[in-house]
């Protein structure tokens, strides 16, 4: 079928728009809920949940997605009737309506992943017609003829047919649009989704319905789309905005004036004046798979410049003049950095947006608990690439989660140890560099005790936070701790530590003082894919190691390495030394004998200082060979996963050069601090 | 109906490998070794963009190691979405091989040979060995590591 590409990316679109509107929605729900509790009206958050709502309906109705039409219908009915009340929607009513946005959620990821529909509580569906004071639904009787040919006829729900006939009994026409999709149209940009978007910026569109058209003498058959709206655009407006003869623009039916009695409703979907076209101006939304094509195109570029750079420099051996061909190469270098920052900038998402849904969580887990919390959000204009931010965001939610679960105290409680009852939960975002984003989740609650974590591990009690968090890591201690008290759900801090540390290659600390409060920090990388290394020599064979991971590079003196005594190396020299480093001792590792390679035969002269968690470590090396931006590809075979490799990368010569994760070697050695032995 | 083999040499014996399990074969200049890999992994190298183990299989059939040549070459094979090398002494020849002439290996064969070996075949005078692509590059371990 000629449509099939046209349906499918109307699809991707789809589900991307409704994850902004289902954001939006529980925003402005929030947003309602925080002026209720004040006493006071949202009249604007309730139109712009209403037109959200209404626009879900519509993407819904078009895809055939018909459990998500039934519930925003009705929860655009409760808000028709909110409106007409001074927007003052009764309390419980945000519990029900964030339900059905919940609903939404489920039957739209549902249909992304192509799985079985969930079933829709009917409790749900009753519970959103009782919100409508004295409606009852559909109770209009259809007085108004529509001209509808039987295919369409039955492709609309009776409250379709209904909100057509409201519109003509208030003075708008109902209009019928038919587009057919074809290579040409598209050719132009005439998609049925841009279609829809056209002729919706004329009028209220009901509902789209596709039709299928059969082969004729002169035309191959495929699919067409009728779209049903009510308007005051005039049938040459409707053809122009949808790239269409004005034949293909007939009435349903005339307007009518309106009934006297009709009330002077505020039509919710009019735009407010002062927003309009504040989001779509300028903007757009892009499928993340084209902007990983793009990521990909440009790695190999990156990939070829560093061949480029290697034959110069074998030109330069062979003594040729090559200065303009350098020059040139330079002028290439610095546009494919800007090309770089400019697809890393395409990337980015507003952390803050990200975060916002956490105050949706907090409001579940203040309500399972009883427990008073407020939760700041903090994360100023700090952007980060959208699949860091997918990564992390359920680490966060779990310490926000654990917070309120498991260290802030009940307010009673709170009282007697004179702390406000109100606790605070704090998730705060800064931008430590050009490369690292910060993140902290802080609560003001009784903070971590390490006797009974020790406890619960069969470990000696940890000294300092470092341990006690290495001790808290550990697989399936969090979880044990959590099923024996309120939550029982979610992950462990195991779970945390691996998409912060092996993930996304970032660091995550605690700090937790008794009685005050805990900390937790977690520094994760801006973006993935393409990062600045350090190359370097080892046992002849070149390496690579993020920059991001190392805290310095010093020099080493041989001679004023010292080793200790080593029973059980059977001969040979122990594999860690010490070192002195600005006034105190750092143990120091043959990066060669760490690696497996055996003794050196040179002394190293340079060591890489790597620091995790307050513990200092330097690895010495043969020779430092420079700094690269390299595009670092995980080895997913499982003959190459090996703990302290992150990865590979081409730096220009075809071959594979293996990127260290040092922290990860450290581990694997035996070399990290008390406690951690065994712990990846 | 017969069926295409790869035909290659790994110390004096031949063997062989259906041609529909056979990605490609490329000449071998070496391979970035991975430390703490296992022993019979002679490194990683790119085919084609991507990084594919090399699996060394004198090591691996418990060879003497030789010196690489220039009849040196890496036979990339696949097995579900998981490409992998071997790395043989020499690779040039494709062959029929029919249903009919691929016979189970003698008992004491299958013993010695560690189950790598899953038919042997007669061509004219010679024999050649039909390996078992998933167990050389030890499939059936995954999930012990």
């Amino acid at each position: 079928m000629t449509s099939a590409g046209d349906l499918g990316d109307f699809r991707t679109s789809y589900l991307g728009e409704v994850e902004e509107l289902l954001a939006a929605a529980n925003a402005q729900l929030l947003a309602i809920d925080a002026s209720l509790r004040k006493g006071e009206s949202n009249v604007r958050a309730v139109r712009e949940l209403f037109r959200a709502l209404h626009t879900i309906k519509g993407l819904s109705a078009m895809v055939g997605v018909e459990p998500v039409v039934a519930i925003t219908h009705r929860m655009e009915s409760a808000l028709r009737a909110t409106d007409r009340a001074n927007g003052r929607l009764p309390l419980p009513a945000i519990d029900v309506l964030l339900r059905g946005v919940r609903m939404v959620e489920q039957h739209v990821s549902a249909y992304a992943d192509d799985g079985a529909p969930p079933v829709t509580p009917p409790g749900l569906l009753d519970a959103l017609d009782a919100l409508e004071p004295g409606a009852a639904p559909t109770a209009v009787t259809n007085e108004v003829a529509l001209d509808l040919e039987p295919a369409v006829a039955k492709a609309l729900a009776a409250f379709e047919l209904d909100e057509l006939a409201r519109g003509v009994r208030e003075g708008r026409r109902a209009v019928r649009v038919d587009f057919a999709p074809s290579s040409e149209r598209a050719a132009a940009g005439l998609t049925i989704t841009t279609v829809r978007e056209q002729v919706g910026g004329l009028g209220e569109i009901v509902k789209v319905v596709p039709l299928s058209v059969p082969a004729t003498a002169t035309a191959p058959g495929g699919i067409a789309f009728a779209l049903l709206l009510l308007t005051a655009a005039s049938d040459e407006a409707l053809a122009r905005a949808a790239g269409v003869g004005v034949e293909a623009v007939r009435p349903l039916a005339a307007a009518r004036a309106p009934a006297p009695e009709a009330p002077a409703v505020v039509d919710l979907l009019e735009p407010d004046p002062h927003e309009q076209d504040v989001h779509r101006r300028g903007a757009m939304r892009v499928d993340v798979g084209r902007l990983d094509e793009a990521m990909e195109s440009l790695a190999a570029l990156i990939v070829s410049r560093a061949r480029l750079g290697r034959e110069l420099a074998a030109l330069t051996a062979r003594g040729v003049d090559v200065r303009d061909l350098a020059l040139a190469l330079q002028d290439d270098s610095r546009r494919i950095r800007d090309l770089r920052s400019s697809i890393l900038r395409i990337r980015m998402v507003p952390v803050a947006e990200a975060l916002e849904r956490l105050r949706l969580v907090v409001r579940g887990l203040r309500r399972a608990s009883g427990k008073l919390v407020r939760l700041d959000l903090d994360a100023g204009q700090v952007e980060c690439d959208k699949a860091v931010a997918d990564r992390v965001f359920p680490a966060v939610v779990h310490l926000v989660r654990n917070a309120v679960d498991h260290a802030i105290e009940a307010p009673a409680e709170r009282r007697q140890r004179g702390k406000p009852e109100e606790a605070s939960v704090r998730v705060a975002c800064v931008a430590r560099s050009n490369t690292q984003l910060e993140l902290t989740v802080s609560d003001d609650g009784r903070g971590v005790d390490r006797e009974r974590v020790a406890r619960r591990a069969s470990r000696p009690v940890p000294e300092g936070d470092a341990a006690l968090l290495h001790l808290l890591c550990l697989a399936g201690l969090s979880t044990r701790a959590e099923a024996s008290t309120t939550s029982g759900r979610g992950m462990g801090m195991d779970i945390v530590r691996r998409i912060v540390v092996e993930e996304l290659g970032g660091e995550l600390l605690l700090r937790t003082e008794r009685g005050a409060g805990t900390t937790f920090t977690l520094r994760v990388p801006l973006t993935l894919a393409v990062v600045e290394a350090f190359a370097f020599e080892c046992a002849e064979q070149r390496f690579l190691v993020p920059l991001a991971t190392v805290d310095e590079i010093v020099e080493v003196d041989p001679g004023r390495v010292a080793y200790g005594p080593s029973p059980r190396s059977a001969g040979a020299r122990g594999l860690v030394g010490v070192m002195e480093r600005r006034g105190s001792a750092i143990p120091v590792v043959d990066l060669d004998a760490a690696l497996g390679f055996g003794a050196r035969r040179s002394p190293a002269l340079r060591a890489l200082v790597v620091r995790r968690d307050g513990d200092v470590i330097a690895f010495a090396v043969d020779r430092m060979l420079g700094q690269h931006e390299v595009v670092v590809r995980p080895l997913t075979d499982p003959l190459l996963k090996v703990t302290g490799v992150a990865g590979a990368a081409d730096l220009g010569d075809g071959r594979p050069t293996l990127v260290l994760d040092l922290v990860a070697l450290r581990v694997r050695l035996g070399l990290g601090p008390a406690g951690s032995r065994g712990v990846r | 109906m017969s069926e295409l083999h790869v035909v290659f040499r790994v110390a004096s014996t031949e063997y062989v490998i259906p041609a529909s399990e056979v990605l490609r074969m490329e000449s071998y200049e070496g391979a970035t070794p991975v430390p703490g890999a296992p022993p019979y992994l002679a490194g990683v190298v790119q085919v084609r963009g991507r990084f594919v183990p090399v699996v060394d299989l004198r090591a691996r059939f418990g060879l003497p190691p030789a010196p690489l040549s220039i009849d040196s070459r890496i036979v990339v094979g696949q097995s579900g979405d998981r490409p992998v090398a071997l790395l043989v002494d020499s690779a040039r020849e494709v062959l029929h091989l029919s249903p009919e002439q691929l016979r189970p290996p003698p008992p004491m064969v299958v013993e010695q040979c560690a189950g790598y070996v899953s038919a042997v075949a007669r061509v004219g005078e010679r024999f050649v060995m039909l390996i078992d692509f998933r167990k050389v590059i030890g499939e059936e371990q995954r999930d012990e590591g």
